[in-house]
């Protein structure tokens, strides 16, 4: 295996290499970068034209100009990293720097929700195929798949981001509202669970009650000027994922595994209380080893509970526990909400149309993340649509050709039940050719991220990267261009590890 | 004479004396939703062609055709009803006033030029493009899969890494910087140059098409028949990838309309004094409070298009590879005839 | 008296397909005591995978059941799914055909095993793990506890089946469905499948139900069997009745058309004096390199192999998979290049295969292929593909062409309407007379045969090859036939090679190899093969037995 992926790295580092090569020289050739001093009316014209052939060592034919900015590049090896300077005389690494984590972060978080909702959705409609929720998840995905992202982005700006800020001024569902929402929620849980007409429409009833039920006691409590989750609704939800995570995981049969999730998620009220009252010294790095840590505590929950077999009850126990972990931080966010809300510097309209953050914002880290979420909702939402569509069609395809194959018929005459079939039998060879799709998709994420951005006036990559190949600055571009390929090279490999991982043909001769 | 019973009698009925190529055009026909599709795209291509004329070339090798419609894309004119849409599609006993088309169905912006000549002009560039990318795009994804799939070994390798580099590039990227090259010449050398890096898709499943074809029987008979690597290429393995081809080209075309009218929209496209749907509706996000027509005409017809294209291309998929449509019910199965034993 | 296992009554199943169901089974009863195994045979489209399958209703959701099925007196038709899943790999078993895509590429053996196991006991991983060890001692893979953590990939297909096998006992059912174990594998490792499936049959005591179209390996394990065809049941008994005197005209058709090893009639010497008569073809020394691509090293598929084949005669090349049989096949008339040696045909001179040097050779040799879905291509109406080789050796075109193409027709016995019609549209039998038509075309001095009845029926096997003969006998062309059969090569070949791992092992006059093989090889490949009579088969067990 390590083989394999040496040999991987090896080649897209070649790769990468002559890509970096050839869009140096496009972009060089692209425009004249002195165009804007050609036409200025400055007098001193001559010398800065002169001063930025200096600069940009523009004398230098671009395709041996490439090396020059290699040379700096390649720096980083003995310290002295070294992008060039842009076309204003600024280091282009001072001005990446910021512009990168805005970007990455947006293009990581739409990728991530893209495979996890697209895989999830194409698995449910693969197995209730040709049915009606089938039918319509497959033509949605053909709208999205038709969609320019800017339009999309564009349209979401104006009726969520104006819409839903308009809303929150007065913030009552409609009753008409209600309804519909209480009868899509009718329509598509039975679609999703299946099952004879009878339990449809049962599950279809319930549905209906519990949306319609939900979102009138939002409107009664004022919900939204005060959104939060609460004890009593935290041990409800931890319950049903408990559930939840069991029947997928183990199946309910499973007493076990059962009884260990729900241990978790009592352990999860019970450090409820203290969590809160610490919460204000959270910082990131302490967000992530709470995270783990959370995950560590459900694994030896289950590992002690587990009996004889404990290690489907220890993943059990550790899947639950990381989403109870969810739910609790979850609701600390939304109390941190009230206080975003009302802080001088959002006033009410907390859905931003412009810019990635907001300026000048001091807080907490609740508050930052609140503030965080509200700004990278809509681009997020933006680019997922697009990338959804198509993991979902691929995975899809991919679970009814597994389904066909020998070997599931072998797990059902064994006497396996249906879940195990599906879950440990298909799931896996389905996965495999999916992660090389990740790599090809990757690509056109960024693409998206820079129209996205567009829209959204964000100061990130990609507008350096508009901005840049405006003015023919090299050296901007190629920085945009390196990061960005260096990132889809990374997620490659990870594709290419979790490849060589899953499919054993590959990891052993 | 021994006759023999087909294994697959059932399925032979209604396919005998048909060729593949009849096989697969009947089942096309047969799918409502791609010809329902393929209609309208044909009925939105001739509208956008004929409406306002067709003007391309520079000065010096102009062809311009006059159309039906009495605006040009370019033309300012006077502005009327606040530049909102005159078309009323109500009859009068819901809004009082009658059906009418009026002068600027789509409205105008607040220069005064017509929407509905723009909105034409944008979707002739956007069509054109997209048939010109799926054309020069297909042609060399053909060319580079065919020959890395048949010959193999170090071809292959070198064709592969190539098409390696290419995919590492974004399109939108590689594309923006192009426009930014090109844009200024016109649609068409855009196009063109885009079709240079639109392939590596349908160059992988060509040649994973052709390394499985090649190890098919009928390719050794072929040899042993006296054909050349050729005409095995072109007569025996190309006509039996041609469905995966056709198929993929339609997705491509769809990419390619998405494509051009993101990179007009961040400007590297189609630019002034021309118009693109991207273009046009970049122009007018910001007005879409007071003039939210301007902004949802070029973003429908965009939308229409590449849905149409899609959906052509899943009938397509369907009649080359024909699977059970939609779930047998209870009811089909106490309904359905008996076969005599 | 032994109890019933298995009462099977009036079983029936049907396919809807767009609206009309389509019989697979009709009326079938049979009943199957412990201990005892009923083979159903049939050819393709007889319905006796479908039975197999309907027994615990492992059907697709477009089939319908009716009729009983008692296992130990509970109809399984009657019960709810989770009942009926209870039953499944824990009374009632199954072995499938093609042991690499039964099991799961990405699990390694010992984990399905043990899988199996936990599903139908309550019982902890480190105990299954030592049960799983235990049951693949008993199928005799070897080194069972390595062997427990392999994945299917590193295993051979023989080993593969073993494994297979295992886990269909671990729980030591009462009925094991086979369904065709043995048709995937090579004819030695058929055997040994054979003897391990026996052995456990005696000591788990179990019932096997043994779907098969091989009438060898019924003759092998068989107590009963059952005739099926297009569905219907045509003929039971047990296996002496309906062997040696069987009842019905299509059983009967069915035993005649089955070759049988040692029973083909005297052959008449074909005259091989080398002074006036030079060999079709001529190999010396020759070898065939697969050369290093990529990572994988070279392979040497055929190592210094000396055959020739003369005017008339018909050579039976035969050999198991990796043998190299179908590669020398194909290096015989340049399709594949060889990296040693000399070979001519019909005194050119190809060693050094250039397409230039090819040309020649091309007009006198002709090439059936092995799998009639495949050897056609489906976008040309069959006329052309027959007449291809005349339009590409400019022999004819036009109207001429057609009727060379007609002629070709007629040889083969197919209608000459027939030029006009596609692949898809003709059986596959119909297929390879094509096949041969297309062969022909230039009237061959040498004819490659590679495995040309390997994916046809029995029944339509037996047309093929007499066919073949005839042709052969008429047109007098050299053959080289290559078959993994021998049963088949017996009715056929003057001569007969055998191959093994790339070297030729022995060659000589079919009688002669036949009836005294010199080496140990093919002796072994020789008693390996089944013979369709139970009594002979008995004997011939024993024999091999002893030789162990």
């Amino acid at each position: 295996m390590l083989k394999f992926i040496t040999r991987r790295l090896l080649v897209s580092v070649v790769v990468l290499f002559a890509a970096t090569y050839l869009m140096y020289v496009l972009t060089a050739y692209s425009g004249d970068p002195l165009e804007d001093l050609r036409t200025s009316t400055a007098r001193n014209k001559e010398q800065l034209i002169q001063r930025r052939i200096d600069l940009l060592n523009l004398n230098v034919p671009p395709y041996l100009r490439f090396f020059i900015w290699l040379g700096g590049v390649l720096g980083v090896f003995v310290g002295k990293f070294d992008l060039g300077k842009n076309i204003s005389g600024q280091l282009v690494s001072n001005e990446l720097g910021s512009a990168m984590v805005t970007t990455m972060q947006l293009v990581l978080v739409a990728t991530v929700a893209a495979i996890l909702l697209g895989v999830i959705v194409g698995i449910s409609t693969a197995l209730r195929q040709y049915s009606a929720f089938d039918y319509s998840i497959t033509f949605t995905s053909f709208l999205f798949f038709s969609l320019p992202v800017f339009w999309v982005a564009v349209l979401l700006k104006q009726y969520m981001a104006i819409g839903f800020n308009d809303f929150l001024e007065d913030p009552q569902i409609p009753i008409v509202l209600i309804f519909v929402f209480a009868a899509i929620s009718a329509v598509v849980w039975p679609g999703i669970i299946g099952g004879r007409m009878k339990i449809k429409v049962r599950i279809g009833a319930i549905a209906f009650s519990i949306t319609a039920g939900l979102l009138f006691i939002l409107n009664l409590t004022g919900w939204f000027e005060k959104p939060g989750i609460g004890p009593v609704s935290g041990l409800l939800m931890g319950v049903a994922i408990a559930f939840a995570v069991t029947a997928l995981s183990t199946g309910l049969a499973n007493k076990k595994a059962r009884n260990a999730s729900l241990v978790v998620v009592a352990i999860g009220m019970l450090a409820w209380l203290p969590f809160n009252l610490f919460s204000l010294y959270v910082s990131p790095l302490i967000f992530f080893i709470l995270a783990v840590a959370t995950v560590i505590v459900g694994y030896l929950v289950g590992n002690l509970m587990g009996g004889q077999d404990k290690a489907p009850v220890a993943r059990t126990a550790a899947i639950t526990a990381l989403l109870m972990g969810g739910v609790i931080a979850l609701d600390r966010f939304m109390q941190a909400w009230k206080p975003y809300f009302e802080s001088s510097y959002i006033s009410g309209r907390p859905f931003a149309t412009v810019g990635d953050q907001t300026p000048n914002l001091q807080g907490s880290f609740w508050v930052l993340g609140v503030d965080k979420f509200t700004h990278l909702l809509l681009p997020t939402l933006a680019l997922l649509l697009i990338g959804f569509a198509g993991y979902t069609r691929y995975s899809r395809a991919s679970l009814l050709e597994i389904m066909n194959q020998d070997y599931i018929r072998t797990a059902r005459a064994k006497g396996l039940p249906d879940r195990t079939v599906v879950m440990r039998h298909a799931f896996r060879n389905t996965m495999i050719p999916l992660t090389t799709l990740v790599a090809f998709d990757f690509a056109g994420v960024i693409g998206g991220a820079v129209i996205t951005e567009r829209v959204f006036s964000w100061s990130g990559m990609g507008s350096l990267f508009i901005e840049g190949l405006r003015r023919v600055d090299v050296n901007t571009v190629m920085g945009f261009f390196l990061i960005t390929g260096t990132v889809a090279l990374l997620f490659n490999l990870l594709a290419d590890i979790v490849y060589s991982l899953l499919d054993p043909r590959i990891r052993v001769n | 004479m021994i006759e023999e019973k087909s294994e697959n009698a059932i399925q032979q009925k209604e396919v005998e004396g048909l060729s593949q190529g009849r096989i697969v055009l009947k089942r096309f026909l047969n799918h409502k939703a791609a010809i329902a599709s393929m209609l309208i795209l044909l009925a939105i291509i001739l509208f956008a062609f004929t409406s306002v004329g067709i003007d391309i070339g520079s000065d010096s090798a102009k062809i311009k055709i006059p159309g039906w419609w009495k605006y040009d894309y370019a033309q300012i004119n006077d502005v009327e009803n606040k530049g909102n849409p005159t078309m009323d599609l109500l009859p009068s006993f819901i809004d009082g006033t009658g059906m009418a088309i009026g002068n600027h169905p789509f409205g105008q912006d607040e220069v005064g030029h017509d929407g509905f000549a723009r909105v034409m002009r944008g979707a002739q560039q956007s069509i054109m493009v997209m048939f010109v990318i799926g054309l020069v795009a297909t042609a060399i994804g053909v060319f580079i899969g065919a020959v890395a799939g048949f010959y193999r070994k170090w071809i292959d390798s070198i064709l592969m890494r190539f098409t390696d580099l290419i995919i590492t590039i974004p399109v939108v990227i590689v594309g923006a910087v192009i426009g930014r090259a090109v844009g200024n010449l016109g649609a068409f050398l855009l196009a063109v140059f885009l079709g240079f890096f639109s392939w590596t898709g349908l160059a992988r499943l060509v040649r994973g098409e052709f390394l499985s074809l090649r190890e098919r029987e009928f390719v050794d008979a072929a040899r042993m028949a006296g054909a050349s690597n050729l005409r095995i290429i072109f007569r025996h393995i190309l006509p039996n990838a041609i469905g995966v081809v056709i198929v993929n080209t339609t997705l491509l075309m769809s990419a390619a309309i998405l494509l051009e009218t993101g990179l007009s929209f961040i400007g590297f496209g189609v630019r002034l004094p021309d118009v693109s749907l991207g273009y046009l509706i970049n122009e007018n996000q910001t007005a879409f409070s007071t003039r939210p027509w301007l902004f949802w005409y070029p973003g429908l017809f965009i939308v229409s298009i590449a849905l149409c294209v899609n959906f052509i291309g899943d009938g397509l998929r369907d009649a080359f590879d024909p699977k059970q449509r939609r779930a047998i019910t209870s009811k089909d199965k106490r309904v359905a005839k008996v076969v005599s034993k | 008296m032994t109890k019933s296992i298995l009462n099977v009554s009036d079983l029936c199943v049907d396919f809807w397909v767009d609206g009309v169901w389509y019989p697979a089974a009709i009326d079938i009863n049979f009943n199957l005591q412990a201990g005892k195994t009923l083979a159903i045979v049939g050819e393709s489209g007889s319905g006796k995978s479908t039975t197999a399958m309907a027994l615990t209703r492992l059907l697709p959701s477009n089939a319908r059941i009716s009729g009983s099925v008692l296992l130990n007196g509970q109809d399984l038709m009657q019960m709810s799914n989770s009942e009926v899943r209870k039953i499944r790999g824990n009374q009632v078993a199954y072995i499938f055909q093609e042991p690499m895509t039964a099991l799961n590429p990405v699990y390694t053996i010992g984990f399905q095993i043990s899988e199996t196991l936990r599903n139908h006991y309550d019982i902890n991983p480190v105990d299954a793990k030592a049960r799983a060890i235990e049951l693949l001692t008993m199928v005799e893979l070897p080194e069972p506890a390595e062997a427990y953590d392999k994945y299917p990939h590193q295993l051979s297909g023989g080993q593969r089946q073993r494994a297979m096998i295992a886990q269909s006992i671990s729980c030591d059912p009462e009925l094991l469905i086979a369904d065709e174990p043995t048709t995937a594998l090579d004819v030695t490792v058929q055997a040994e499948i054979l003897d391990l499936m026996r052995g456990l049959r005696t000591r788990l005591n179990s019932a096997i139900l043994l779907i098969t179209h091989d009438m060898g390996v019924v003759a092998d394990l068989a107590d009963e069997i059952l005739v099926m065809k297009d569905g219907r049941l045509v003929e039971s008994g047990a296996i002496a009745d309906v062997f040696y005197t069987p009842k019905q005209a299509y059983t009967k058709e069915l035993l005649a058309a089955v070759p049988k090893l040692g029973s083909a009639r005297q052959r008449i010497e074909v005259p091989r004096d080398s002074e006036t008569v030079k060999p079709v073809l001529s190999m010396i020394d020759v070898s065939v390199e697969y050369p290093k691509n990529g990572r994988t090293p070279a392979f040497k598929a055929v190592e210094q192999v000396s055959l020739e084949i003369y005017p008339g005669e018909i050579l039976g090349l035969v050999g198991e998979s990796g043998s190299g049989k179908t590669t020398l096949g194909r290096a015989a008339v340049g399709l594949l290049p060889i990296s040693a040696g000399t070979l001519s045909v019909s005194g050119l001179d190809i060693s050094k295969a250039s397409d230039r040097a090819l040309r020649p050779v091309r007009a006198k040799s002709g090439f059936v292929f092995q799998d009639p879905a495949s050897s056609l291509n489906p976008r040309l109406p069959i006329g052309q593909s027959i007449g291809e080789p005349l339009l590409l050796s400019k022999t004819a075109k036009g109207a001429s062409l057609e009727r060379l193409v007609e002629e070709l027709l007629d040889k083969v016995e197919l209608p000459r309407s027939y030029r006009n019609r596609y692949p898809h549209e003709l059986s596959g039998g119909q297929r390879q007379r094509v096949g041969i038509a297309r062969a022909l075309a230039l009237t061959p001095e040498l004819l490659i045969a590679d495995e040309p009845t390997s994916a046809l029926d029995v029944s339509v096997q037996a047309r093929f090859l007499d066919l073949l003969q005839e042709i052969q006998a008429r047109l007098q062309f050299a053959c080289l036939f290559i078959s993994h059969d021998l049963a088949v090569v017996d009715i056929l070949a003057h001569r007969i090679a055998v191959m093994q791992n790339g070297r030729l092992v022995e060659e000589g006059l079919r009688d002669q190899i036949l009836k005294n093989p010199k080496d140990p090889y093919t002796q072994r490949l020789i008693s390996a093969v089944p013979v369709p009579d139970p009594a002979e088969q008995k004997k011939r067990r024993e024999a091999r037995q002893a030789l162990k």
